[in-house]
């Protein structure tokens, strides 16, 4: 009896390829880990999700062997990593790629140099290294970038090479610190992909962080860590039980006032586009409904829709139930100005810089009171587009219209009209709230009394009371995300440019973002031109403007672009197998080029109908893998980005050949 | 310790050093640079002072006293003047440093046989040069003195001027500068700066180095790796050291062939002592990397660090007996002091190992123990 125990127990730990038991780590006082308990199998993608500050990187650190902590166990492999000769012990098993976008490589050095380094250091073979970094560099499209600087790569390229040179020295454990923050959505998938090939070819362990919510799906097993805590843990969908709900997407006659009503009685509930997105504390979705219905009274719903509800949702639904409370926002004024018109009109603008065409021919309009995304990957030409239309950088050919002016002759003016909040969030960061507040307004020009009422009006809309004579500085991101805004509303600008607006926040932070957003366009009919890399957030947006290699090549609201690609590609399905990494790549082989994996299923563009459904059944079935099931999804902001964005490349390696 | 590890560390961070225009470039221009300007500025020799003579008397003996002044190499004359007003305004504006003035019947009451005063007026903003300027007038005033006096016995006794003269001063004092005969501060000056330079740049580029990788965040490949602590270090600091040797010998070149220098010892002693120092410095650099985070921080505080004891606990403007009691102590603790021993050793004694072996093994010990040092201090698994 005792025997078994114990042989249960010797293969229990040599299934493990991490076990932390009450592991904390502190930085002086501050607690980044609390007491966190968790095990990792070997062969598995394990994520670690929760915002900035959640204590992700800390715990990896110390899993790579590169961070001591203060309390608890830590056993990676067979060894406990208690001091520093015993760190040294696993890391020729590890992998790591610490945070930031290539920060830990050499820009001087080329693409290959880098690798070799990395090689040398670990002690691979030249010969092995050869053969190593000829499959890596092909498996990752590198290998025409050998002899590239390591500066002068895309995001998503600097990311891959960052994954081979993780993997160059073959690693049994590789730990990833949010290898896919600021990517853009196309090669954070093609991450993905390569992620689980290596996984399939070559049965490593990978321990993952990310800040992307809708990303928990990529992995088979993950923590839901928020301020050092472990709120969640197990297979994604066990994660999402944490708080059980509905998620009901209306289409109500007059928006605003129907979110006025409804937010007396539901918390959680936030406006998307046209629409209104609410959470229902109510599992079963008939009930929630009724609910929702009853609470409607008196409005015309067009249209209603009952979810299960994303992570991000439950991970708010799940603060806020634990008492993390949002202070309501200050009263909108309504707008004076005149509600009907166009307040940026852009008209054939180019931009460029040398013989580099940053911006070419962009052209849209954007009404009064629209909120209006620009979406793009790094260097699509969205921020330039921005500098051009604060009359910040002069276009070099082509005009606009930026609220009554003309951005070409009259930028000054154009200036006092609009407020711009750039990437970096344009604080002074070693001044407080306060000192910022009245820097801005002294800027423009305000007088005494109206900076005191515009002051006392942001610290309520930035949920800053108290914070006064804090540092801007020493603000946690979202606290700083929304004063920047305030500084940017100081003026009561008609116009509001926000560049990446929201990098870097965690949700409950972005969620009171755009509840301001939404508020300043509705109510004080603001026009809101917004740039962004999350995905969920362009479904806040009215209308979308698609940039890629410095042309808009779609331009629509977001319901016109999912109709649209769902029309020319036919859908896309959702297939469950009980084998999914070895499942997508039989798929990827196959015809179905598409085919991405997420946790336990695979995404493929291809319409839900029977030929499809026998041709994918027997393709996997020849590979004896069995589906579980199949069924058409709805797509997301995201599904259409890389779809476009795809499309384009593939039209410009047609050109090009 | 592995060999190819290390190899890997120099061969990526000598590509980085190469590929770096910028820091290439300041890594060399910047040492010959301060050679060139504090060679050429910090001269401590005071020659040609701006000056003028206000001849109140305006006879053949004034104008002869006069001549004294004009024709010495120690004074510019700038000309006769007869308004005193005029020459203290130009005093002010440093077209003049000093003048002098020659009071009426100069002439008739030294040969009467009363004294006569000439007054003389210095800049004293500058009190060294001021000072000079004084012990230059004093001592022109007192060889014409005394040739006065001299003449007035040749013709009262009789006898030949040179007796005269001889006779008046029984005690005379005959000098010769041993080392630098005819006393030029370059001399001096050009191979201690050598000292001071490589006391400042080699820790500039090591924290440098260093701390970029720091504040990057590439250092995690180094934590994260099982290249040793020592290993790395070797590997990152080797191109910084060999960086700073062939400055070493730019700056050698320049203090000989430039500024005329002598070098009158072994060049193979001079390499190798140099080399020992450089290593030194370097390992300052090293253990202020280790301690701080940020490149703004590195370069403060190896300023602080290498600035301050290179110019003042050094010997190369005061001499080190000349300092006060604790002075001299920080002076012994730092490792310049050593270094500049061992370069007027061998510039200007041409004195090698057998004298100078003492601050050659000090310097080593030095060197080692900073190493020591900043390696003990270097985790790979930091607490933060």
């Amino acid at each position: 009896m005792t025997a078994t125990v114990q042989m249960s127990e010797a293969k229990a730990s040599a299934s493990l390829a991490v076990s932390a038991r009450g592991f904390s780590k502190r930085y002086g006082k501050d607690t980044a880990v609390n007491r966190i308990d968790l095990d990792i199998h070997k062969g598995e993608i394990y994520g670690l999700i929760g915002p900035d500050g959640a204590g992700k990187s800390s715990f990896m650190k110390a899993v790579a062997g590169v961070l001591s902590f203060e309390e608890g166990t830590l056993q990676v492999f067979d060894t406990q990593v208690d001091s520093e000769a015993s760190a040294e012990l696993i890391k020729q098993r590890i992998g790591f790629m610490p945070q930031g976008l290539g920060l830990n490589m050499y820009p001087d050095l080329s693409v290959e140099e880098n690798i070799d380094f990395f090689a040398r250091l670990r002690l691979v073979p030249e010969k092995e290294l050869t053969s190593r970094k000829h499959r890596l560099l092909g498996m990752t499209r590198l290998e025409a970038f050998r002899d590239r600087p390591m500066k002068n790569l895309s995001g998503g390229m600097k990311q891959k090479l960052g994954l081979v040179c993780t993997l160059i020295h073959e690693p049994e454990l590789i730990i990833l610190d949010e290898p896919t923050t600021g990517v853009d959505p196309v090669s954070r998938r093609d991450f993905w992909s390569i992620l689980a090939r290596l996984l399939r070819e070559q049965g490593i362990t990978a321990l993952v962080s990310t800040a992307y919510m809708d990303e928990a799906t990529r992995f088979q097993r993950a923590a839901l860590m928020y301020q050092g805590k472990v709120l969640a843990e197990g297979e994604p969908d066990v994660i999402g039980n944490l708080a059980q709900g509905t998620m009901i997407t209306i289409d109500v006659d007059s928006q605003a006032d129907a979110l006025q009503t409804l937010s007396r009685q539901f918390e959680q509930i936030e406006a998307v586009g046209s629409r209104l997105r609410i959470w229902v504390d109510e599992a079963d979705a008939m009930l929630a409904e009724q609910q929702l219905r009853d609470a409607l009274a008196g409005f015309t719903i067009q249209h209603l829709e009952c979810d299960t509800p994303g992570l991000e949702d439950v991970f708010v639904a799940k603060l806020r139930q634990e008492g993390n409370v949002v202070a309501d926002l200050p009263a909108f004024e309504a707008g004076n100005n005149d509600k009907t018109g166009v307040a940026i009109e852009a008209h054939e603008l180019s931009k460029r810089f040398d013989d580099f065409t940053a911006v070419d021919k962009i052209s849209f309009t954007v009404p009064k009171g629209e909120i209006f995304g620009l979406l793009g990957a790094n260097g699509a030409g969205k921020t330039t587009a921005i500098k051009m239309l604060t009359g910040i950088q002069l276009p070099t050919r082509g005009e606009g219209q930026v609220a009554g002016a003309n951005m070409s002759t009259a930028a000054q003016l154009i200036k006092q009209r609009i407020g711009y909040m750039s990437q970096a969030f344009s604080l002074y960061l070693d001044l407080s709230v306060s000192e910022n507040i009245n820097l801005f307004a002294g800027v423009y020009g305000l007088d005494s009394k109206m900076r005191r009422e515009r002051s006392a009006w942001i610290i309520e809309l930035a949920d800053l009371q108290g914070y006064e004579k804090e540092l801007a500085g020493s603000l946690p991101m979202g606290l700083r995300q929304r004063l920047a805004l305030g500084c940017a509303l100081v003026h009561k600008p008609q116009i509001l440019f926000l560049d990446e607006p929201t990098s870097g926040v965690d949700p409950l932070g972005r969620r009171r973002f755009w509840e301001i957003l939404f508020n300043l366009a509705r109510v004080q009919n603001v026009t809101i031109l917004a740039t962004t890399h999350y995905m969920s957030e362009a479904e806040h947006c009215d209308h979308l403007a698609l940039m890629y290699a410095g042309r808009i090549v779609a331009d629509d609201t977001p319901d016109n672009m999912k109709a649209a690609v769902t029309a020319e590609a036919g859908g896309l399905l959702e297939v469950s197998v009980d084998k999914p990494i070895v499942a997508v790549g039989v798929l990827e082989e196959s015809q179905y080029k598409g085919a991405a994996l997420f946790g336990r299923q695979i995404h493929l563009w291809a319409p839900d109908d029977q030929t499809n459904r026998s041709r994918i059944t027997s393709l996997l079935a020849d590979a004896g893998i069995s589906v579980l099931g199949m069924q058409a999804r709805t797509l997301s902001m995201e599904d259409v980005f890389v779809y476009r964005v795809l499309q384009q490349e593939q039209a410009r390696e047609k050109n090009a050949a | 310790m592995n060999l190819y590890r290390i190899q890997a560390v120099i061969s990526k961070e000598w590509r980085e050093i190469v590929r770096d225009r910028l820091f290439l470039t300041l890594a060399f221009v910047v040492p010959a640079m301060l050679m060139l300007l504090f060679g050429y500025g910090l001269s401590l020799d005071v020659e040609d002072i701006p000056f003028a003579i206000v001849d109140h008397d305006n006879t053949q003996l004034s104008r002869d006293y006069a001549s004294r002044y004009t024709s010495s190499r120690y004074f510019d004359f700038k000309g006769y003047s007869q308004d005193e007003s005029l020459l203290s305004k130009k005093l002010s504006t440093n077209e003049l440093r000093a003048y002098i003035v020659i009071p009426e019947n100069f002439e008739k009451n030294l040969m009467a046989g009363k004294p006569a005063a000439v007054q003389s007026i210095l800049d004293g903003t500058f009190p060294a040069r001021a000072a000079t300027s004084k012990g230059y007038i004093t001592a022109i005033n007192t060889a014409y003195s005394s040739e006065l006096l001299a003449s007035y016995l040749s013709k009262a006794k009789g006898v030949s001027a040179e007796i005269a003269a001889e006779a008046l001063a029984p005690v005379s004092v005959s000098v010769r500068y041993l080392y630098n005969q005819s006393l030029l501060s370059t001399w001096s000056i050009a191979p201690k700066l050598i000292m001071v330079i490589l006391m400042v740049s080699p820790p500039f580029l090591t924290a440098l180095g260093v701390v970029r990788e720091k504040e990057r965040g590439s250092i995690y490949n180094i934590y994260a790796s099982t290249v040793s602590r020592a290993e790395f270090l070797i590997g990152k600091i080797t191109p910084y050291v060999l960086m700073s040797v062939v400055n070493a010998i730019i700056l050698w070149v320049l203090a000989t062939f430039l500024f005329g220098a002598p070098f009158k010892g072994d060049f193979l002693f001079f390499l190798l002592a140099t080399c020992i120092y450089v290593m030194c410095t370097t390992g300052i650099g090293l253990v202020i990397s280790v301690l701080v985070e940020t490149q703004v921080a590195a370069m403060v505080v190896t300023a602080i660090a290498t600035v301050v004891p290179a110019a003042l606990y050094s010997g190369v403007l005061v001499p080190i007996p000349s300092l006060s009691g604790q002075a001299q102590i920080i002076a012994h603790a730092l490792p310049a002091m050593y270094y500049t021993n061992i370069l007027t050793g061998t510039f200007l004694k041409g004195t090698g190992m057998a004298d100078l072996w003492q601050d050659v093994l000090i310097l080593t010990l030095y060197a080692a123990g900073l190493f020591l040092v900043g390696y003990s201090l270097f985790s790979k698994r930091p607490r933060s």
